[in-house]
């Protein structure tokens, strides 16, 4: 209980820093503590392959992600800088919505009648529920079909963004032109 | 588990709200799309939690689908913000409101 | 189809109608004949059809020829029996004599053709509405009628005054319509079928408060059609029209619709003593009320007019106290004199180029003989001057009248008969009499409003001042008819002759009841003699007044006088029209300004101004929502959310 207890300070807390942090680079870190400390509640719900997973695909490579475009996006003479707010007071509704959500999810499931809990083996086990190999057989075997859409989808997702992040230039052109710093200040922004 | 079921559900939801309110008051788009990470991962944890309570690894798998799937959303969606906030001075979520009608 | 020469009779005006309406301008001169063919032909297939009119199969009378039912208690068909014969033989006669009479009158008129489409149509309506066999076909046939009044009447469209008339009496008729609609609505309740002969089975289904009250509504509408007091405004005003519409619609048949109605509904009409009553007193007080503002008049027309519904009163008297082959005498013998009398005025109007006034006539004898006589047998014949054809059927409503035990109307229908013969004799002398007076000036005459006097001509026909005949059309087209009407006005009445055992009684026995005449009944005879010297001292006095030598040398002062003198309240004919203006037109004329003022611009152009208004706003609501703005549509996305989250402590999950 302790344990969970600790484990859901972390959580919140470092979701609250992530939220409310002055620039992005401090959101980033608050974003890795709150990675590590669910991938221990993980491991506390005996899902161990997925702990694991947790800390390389999301810590490893989308936090790096976030931490490379943060580099992008700062490389100018003022960075994140920020115009009028065009919504202010609009925490206020957001904070009301978000407690009756909280409350509301909170009291439908002290209302719902829950299976009496089973224990399993130790952690680390094989072939226990939440082992890797159990894991690994139910995704290779059951849900096959889902696991090679993701695939697919992943696939999507890398040419989505080499379309959309390349070069802005035409290819004919591309001889023509030097190539250009990523970030142009002086032109003129784009939504206005 | 070392709690009741509710406790890692209302753990799940407190994440979930904060963040939506993430994404609702903080106008740097980059915080926005970390603020939906965090959505993501109380979704997962939510699962988790009904995986072992339920016993089926069902849960495990889906949550991994997300990992996955967030993944190429973030990518395209840090793309997006690259691109539209390449030419400009402001990073500023308010100043794309191009649809405004 | 068993009686194919019905629907011939019935269908051939209509064609002519249809076919006159859709070629009109290509046919121009050749309307006329095309039409008066098309009633000819009718005309002899009822001549042809007399024998299966006369048929009596038990208590079967004619023929009926049924068109289609829609129900089977809604049958339509026409019923051919001796009371539609009469009437089917006077409204094709007498009409293809006026179709035969127009082609001469309207000659050189620019929408030649429209008026004998209109005059075909007119035919076909009245046919419709004596040949029914149900009571809905006869409100049908009503309703046209009153239509091709209105289309006639107004036949001078650029006319206002004839627009104006027109209306006039379409919507007096529609009133009428009211009536005749409401009988019908009674009829069809009770007896859950149209047909007559369902209708007259079962008239022990009425209690008596009931057939008083369908018979009043009838009357109404018969009221309305045939000028009766206190519906009878429109007619004078319908002469308007020009002179053949006159002679047929207001004269001979669509004004004894009435007659007909009456006639025809007789079992119901014998039922109710009460509705008799009704009937007859306000057929005499008509007759007189037409009688006393025909004295009055200055337009021979008009003259005329008031004469028709007076004599029109006679024959509502007639068939209203139950004397019914005496009321139907009475129409027979009017159909031919009346029109006759108009086909007369008719020709003396063309031949002075539009002037009507007979003020500006006089000493037309001369210049017109041939007028004169077709004129003076008229007058002889409506007077009831003894052997020509009013003389029988005027003394036989009236002996009838006595007989059933009116005392009262009887003596109002004497006194009429005295008052008639009056004023016809003026209307002799004052135009054919003494010096022509087409060139006096009209203030001399004491015409106050000379402009009026005669109805002006219509813009594209030439007056001409001279007396004879136009070039353009031959004058046997207008005198032949008129020639051949003399011989009926003269000589139909001898039908009658003889009492119940004259060819007309003997006709007219198995239709209605036979008279019983009341105890205590004077003979015959008294009130012939009664009636005749009624008539001479009317004529005489009129002869004093304007006929003798010293009279007629006097003429332009004595008119003068008179006219001026005229007690105003029979230049107002009673004032009846002021009456209906201030009582019904006036205050209709007011709603219609209010609603046009206050409920139109505030009520519904508000409420369609609402409405734009509202789609507007809904509009500005629904846009306030697109700002645009990530932020915005984020909160709504956990507004939702925060709904589901609800829904599920709410309704619950899975227990």
């Amino acid at each position: 209980m302790i344990g969970f207890g600790l484990l859901a300070i972390a959580l919140v807390a470092s979701a609250i820093f992530v939220v409310t942090a002055k620039k992005p680079v401090y959101s980033v870190v608050g974003l890795l503590v709150n990675f590590i400390a669910l991938a221990i509640t993980y491991l506390t719900l005996h899902a161990e392959f997925l702990a694991v997973m947790q800390i390389v695909v999301y810590s490893g490579a989308i936090l790096i992600l976030f931490v490379f475009v943060i580099a992008l996006l700062s490389s100018g003479v003022k960075p994140f800088a920020q115009g009028p707010d065009k919504a202010p007071r609009i925490l206020v509704p957001a904070l009301v919505c978000g407690t009756v959500g909280v409350v509301a999810v909170i009291i439908a499931s002290m209302q719902t009648r829950f299976a009496p809990e089973a224990i399993y083996g130790l952690v680390g086990q094989a072939d226990v529920f939440g082992s890797v190999s159990d894991f690994g057989s139910a995704l290779f075997h059951h849900h096959l079909l889902p696991f090679e859409v993701t695939a697919f989808v992943l696939m999507v997702a890398i040419i989505g963004v080499v379309l959309l992040a390349g070069d802005d230039v035409p290819p004919q052109r591309r001889r023509k032109r030097a190539r250009e710093p990523i970030a142009r200040p002086d032109r003129e922004p784009i939504a206005r | 588990m070392n709690a009741p079921v509710e406790a890692y559900i209302a753990l799940s939801s407190i994440l979930f709200f904060i963040g939506i309110v993430g994404v609702i008051a903080r106008r740097n788009p980059l915080i926005q799309l970390m603020s939906v990470e965090l959505l993501f991962n109380s979704a997962n944890l939510a699962l988790v939690t009904f995986a072992r309570t339920w016993g089926n690894n069902v849960g495990h798998i889906f949550a991994f689908l997300v990992i996955t799937v967030a993944a190429a959303e973030a990518a395209i969606g840090l793309a997006i913000v690259a691109i539209v906030f390449r030419k400009t001075t402001f990073v500023d979520v308010d100043e794309v409101a191009t649809l405004k009608g | 189809m068993t009686h194919p020469l019905l629907i011939l009779i019935w269908l051939g005006p209509l064609v002519g109608a249809m076919l006159l309406w859709t070629f009109g301008p290509q046919l121009r001169t050749l309307a006329g004949p095309i039409a008066s063919a098309l009633v000819g032909v009718s005309f002899l297939a009822a001549v042809s059809e007399w024998s299966s009119a006369t048929l009596i199969d038990g208590a079967m009378q004619g023929v009926r020829e049924p068109l289609f039912a829609w129900l089977p208690q809604f049958a339509f068909g026409l019923q051919w029996d001796r009371i539609s014969l009469v009437w089917t033989l006077i409204i094709t006669g007498v009409g293809f004599l006026i179709h035969v009479y127009s082609i001469g009158y309207m000659s050189g008129e620019r929408a030649f053709a429209r008026f004998f489409a209109y005059l075909n149509f007119f035919v076909f309506a009245m046919l419709t509405l004596v040949l029914s066999d149900n009571v809905v076909g006869l409100l049908v046939g009503w309703g046209l009628v009153g239509l091709a009044s209105y289309l006639l009447i107004g036949y001078y469209i650029e006319r206002p005054s004839a627009v104006a008339a027109s209306r006039k009496a379409f919507v007096i008729n529609v009133v009428g319509d009211v009536g005749i609609l409401f009988a019908v609505f009674v009829i069809v309740a009770k007896v859950g079928a149209i047909g007559y002969g369902d209708v007259f089975g079962k008239l022990a289904a009425f209690t008596p408060a009931e057939l008083f009250i369908v018979c009043l509504a009838l009357f109404i509408g018969a009221a309305a059609k045939s000028a009766q007091v206190p519906l009878h405004t429109w007619l004078p005003d319908a002469m308007e029209g020009p002179t053949p519409v006159s002679a047929l619609i207001h004269a001979a048949t669509m004004v004894t619709a009435g007659v007909y109605l009456i006639a025809r509904f007789a079992p119901l009409w014998s039922a109710s003593s009460d509705a008799r009553m009704l009937a007859g007193s306000i057929g005499a007080l008509t007759a007189l009320t037409g009688a006393i503002l025909g004295c009055a008049q200055w337009d021979i027309k008009r003259i005329l007019a008031y004469s028709t519904m007076s004599q029109i009163g006679y024959m509502i008297m007639g068939v209203g106290v139950g004397a019914y082959d005496a009321g139907i005498l009475h129409f027979l013998t009017h159909a031919f004199f009346k029109a006759q009398l108009f086909l007369g005025a008719g020709i003396i109007i063309h031949n002075l180029g539009n002037e009507q006034d007979v003020r500006k006539m006089g000493g037309l004898r001369k210049q017109m003989p041939f007028a004169f006589s077709a004129m003076l047998i008229g007058v002889c014949a409506i007077c009831g001057v003894p052997g020509f054809s009013g003389f029988f059927s005027k003394d036989a409503v009236l002996t009838e009248t006595l007989a059933h035990g009116h005392p009262v109307m009887w003596l109002v229908g004497v006194i009429t008969a005295g008052l008639t013969a009056y004023y016809m004799s003026r209307m002799l002398y004052v135009t054919f009499f003494g010096a022509y007076r087409g060139n006096i000036d009209p203030s001399e005459l004491g015409m106050r409003h000379p402009e009026l006097a005669g109805t002006a001509a219509s813009p594209d026909h030439h007056p001409e001042a001279d007396d004879h005949g136009h070039a353009h059309a031959p004058a046997w087209l207008m005198s032949g008819p008129v020639a051949l009407l003399m011989i009926p006005s003269t000589l139909i009445g001898w039908l009658a002759f003889g009492g119940d055992a004259s060819p007309w009684s003997r006709y007219f026995a198995p239709v209605f009841p036979a008279d019983v005449p009341v105890a205590g009944t004077p003979p015959d005879w008294v009130t012939s003699a009664l009636v005749l010297a009624l008539i001479v001292a009317g004529a005489g006095v009129a002869y004093l007044r304007y006929g003798n030598a010293r009279a007629l040398v006097d003429a332009i002062p004595r008119l003068r006088t008179e006219a001026v003198r005229m007690p105003a309240v029979l230049v107002n004919a009673f004032y009846f029209d002021s009456a209906i203006d201030a009582l019904f037109v006036k205050p209709a004329q007011a709603v219609g300004r209010w609603f046009g003022s206050v409920v139109d611009p505030h009520v519904i152009d508000a409420g369609v101004r609402e409405a734009s208004i509202s789609a507007n706003w809904l509009g500005h609501l629904f846009r306030s929502f697109e700002t645009g703005l990530v932020r915005a549509y984020a909160l709504t996305i956990a507004f939702g959310v925060a709904c589901f989250a609800i829904y599920y402590v709410v309704i619950g999950v899975a227990r």
